[in-house]
């Protein structure tokens, strides 16, 4: 009797942060109908979100955040993917080699801004090494990569630490299959490439699609990276809302708590998406992935 | 007789709270200057604000904090935040109708200013208790009474002035602009090599209006009405000539760096060749620590740049206002306030006249350093500041008019 508590004892933690997650969940829907007392706002209405729909400055901040999201999520699945298939062919499932893959997925975002800005700034590594070879004789010339209105650098920064995730996401299930399903393939005929495009690749679809979605709503809820290397306008959603939300006006605190919504309910949508996948692969697998 | 012992009980617990609540904390509105002191003994004050500035961490974290250690037994915890993180904290606090908060003094001004009190973050008034206001400080001054234009009704005390300086190297840029005329022709000079942090940063922000105090005039502003339109009809001008400097501009104005503690790194290495600081005397405590060379001169506009006060207020939920206003005395002593000139080399804030002779010549023998203006020349050259309620638009404005266009 007193064994079946047990799980429950040690889940107790994960409800309290659960708990804590869910309390400012709530307040976040509240304030961004408008219902704040200390400020004098008590009624509810969706005001607050059709104004923000409004707003031009929120809607390209949306434009740009999807845009972030989808481009490093779609470049770093694919070349993530690739990645795996090497890491199995070369038979580096195991080992050394991981580590060094791991290492980004370890780096927090902010030091890989950091790294990004000091070698690919107009002053930073690389254009001094420019500079020296007589490439250039101002650092006026060199490309201006960062900051840049695509947010190139930015996505490149998420490539570099996403690649390697969606490689070490996939690895698993890409080399139990290679090397039970790929062989077996190659050893009835199939070219290497017929192997993995019809083989290797369609069943570890499942496990590339969940990191896509991961690495989608990481992206698009994620400020540093965009906040360090982006643009002044159009910023990213989450930049935008932080700063709605630190504006010294404090009665439209419910505007910054509405962009906030937004990006709640697309990542619920994301989280919703990703626990449907799972549950229609495990009635795929028979419970087995 | 179940109801009379249940009242005793309740009367028992009741009076039990209240004698433990009163031995805590004393009203400081209804205390005397003596009480608020002897209150305040062997009390621990925090001071929220601004931690980007080293030199000023350390002089509050050494000199001020010995300083109320010894004299009144008060241990002083500095805490780096910026000002919108106080802000949106204490708002969390009221929200949540926290009593006792974990900010007692806060780094405040301007807009800032305006919004907590308006909301009901401060404490106050309070200065009034203060020994040192009536002692030390130009009760009459504007800037006493005001901050942007807001009045303060005893709600801060002045800790600082600061005044906008422009500053460059006389060996790369003999140029320095004294108009936002000059500063075009500067800028195209240089093109790539000069930029302003982008809105709302602070110095970005006060840079902006400074160029538009320099096109369209300071005294329209002071009276004008908080209104998006209005704003903009005013400062028309300016707005124009900002999008025209945009293409000579680094990254051709398409975007502007994050903060001015970015724009002090590029200046440093010579990516711009031209910084702007809200802390007039910032260029001699650059040369002093090697980042600036010897060659880096101050120098402002003609027509004059904007200078405002920096203030200390008192969180309306403070755990220990009787300490926070013991210490807030203390800094705006003339002992403290010399301290701050010598080691920051910040405007002190207290009242020439008010000084006894050796406290004058003690103000007089601080020596600022290499590459400044002297506080007469900047006090010549000063500006009010804008209300505070037309910032945050001039801001807004700015981010919807003046980037990339």
């Amino acid at each position: 009797m007193k064994r079946s508590y047990t799980p429950y004892l040690l889940l107790l933690p994960f409800f309290v942060i659960m708990a804590l997650i869910l309390v400012s969940i709530w307040n976040v829907l509240l304030q961004s109908l408008g219902y704040i007392p200390a400020f004098g706002l008590t009624t509810l209405t969706l005001d607050y979100y059709k104004a923000v729909f409004q707003q031009e400055e929120f809607l390209s901040a949306l434009e740009v955040s999807l845009r972030i999201a989808l481009q490093s999520a779609l470049l770093a699945t694919m070349l993530g993917v690739l990645l795996c298939y090497a890491l199995v062919k070369r038979g580096h499932s195991k080992g050394e080699l991981l580590y060094l893959v791991r290492l980004p997925i370890l780096m927090p975002h902010a030091v890989v801004a950091v790294f990004v800005i000091s070698l690919f700034s107009q002053t930073g590594l690389f254009a001094r090494i420019a500079y020296m070879l007589g490439f250039i004789i101002d650092f006026n010339q060199f490309p201006a990569l960062l900051y840049t209105e695509n947010y190139g650098a930015a996505i490149a920064a998420y490539l570099w630490k996403e690649i390697p995730f969606v490689a070490y996401f996939v690895l698993a299930l890409m080399s139990s299959i290679s090397s039970t399903l790929g062989e077996a393939a190659e050893n009835l005929g199939a070219s290497p490439w017929r192997s993995f495009f019809q083989i290797t690749l369609p069943l570890s679809l499942p496990a590339a699609l969940k990191a896509f979605l991961i690495i989608f709503i990481f992206a698009f809820g994620g400020y540093e990276l965009p906040f360090l290397l982006g643009t002044t306008v159009p910023k990213a959603l989450p930049v935008q809302a932080y700063m709605a939300y630190t504006s010294p006006e404090l009665r439209d605190r419910p505007y910054a708590m509405a962009m906030n919504g937004v990006i709640l309910f697309l990542s619920l949508a994301m989280a919703l998406l990703y626990a449907l996948l799972t549950r229609k692969l495990l009635k795929q697998t028979g419970g087995r992935e | 007789m179940m109801k009379k012992w249940l009242a005793l009980l309740l009367a028992g617990i009741m009076s039990l709270s209240g004698c433990s609540a009163s031995k805590q904390s004393i009203d400081p509105q209804n205390a005397s200057w003596d009480e608020i002191v002897e209150a305040a003994k062997g009390s621990t004050v925090t001071f929220y604000g601004w931690g980007g500035d080293e030199n000023r961490n350390n002089w509050l974290n050494t000199t001020v904090a010995e300083q109320v250690k010894d004299k009144y037994d008060i241990t002083l915890e500095v805490v780096g935040m910026d000002i919108n993180d106080i802000l949106a904290k204490l708002s969390g606090e009221k929200q949540a109708n926290a009593t006792k908060g974990s900010i007692d003094m806060i780094w405040i001004n301007g807009e800032n200013f305006y919004s907590a009190k308006e909301n009901g973050l401060l404490y106050g008034p309070f200065t009034d208790k203060l020994p040192n206001m009536e002692n030390y400080i130009d009760l009459d001054d504007p800037e006493t009474l005001n901050d942007f234009c807001m009045p303060i009704d005893g709600y801060e005390a002045p800790y600082a002035k600061a005044q906008m300086v422009l500053f460059n190297d006389s060996a790369v840029t003999p140029e320095t602009p004294a108009n936002a005329a000059e500063f075009m022709e500067f800028c195209k000079k240089y093109e790539g090599k000069v930029t302003y942090p982008a809105l709302p940063d602070f110095t970005g922000s006060a840079f902006v209006r400074n160029i538009i105090y320099d096109l369209c005039g300071w005294e329209q502003f002071q009276t004008m009405e908080a209104d998006y339109d209005t704003v903009k009809t005013a400062i028309e001008p300016a707005l124009d000539y900002l999008r025209q400097l945009n293409p000579y501009l680094w990254n051709q104005g398409k975007s502007f760096p994050e903060s001015s503690t970015k724009v002090d790194a590029m200046f440093a290495d010579g990516e711009v060749v031209m910084n702007m600081s809200y802390s007039p005397f910032s260029v001699a405590t650059g040369i002093d620590q090697g980042i600036y060379t010897d060659t880096t001169r101050t120098f402002v506009f003609d027509n004059g740049t904007i200078g405002n006060t920096n203030y200390m207020a008192i969180a309306y939920d403070a755990p220990n206002k009787a300490g926070a206003m013991v210490v807030i005395n203390e800094i705006i002593s003339a002992d403290i306030q010399l301290t701050q000139y010598a080691q920051l080399k910040e405007l002190p804030v207290v009242a020439t006249d008010k000084l006894s002779a050796d406290e004058k010549a003690a103000f007089g023998a601080v020596d600022l350093g290499q590459g400044v203006l002297s506080q007469a020349e900047l006090l010549a050259h000063r500006l009010p500041e804008m209300p505070a309620s037309l910032v945050p638009i001039i801001e807004e404005i700015w981010l919807n008019e003046v980037v990339g266009k």
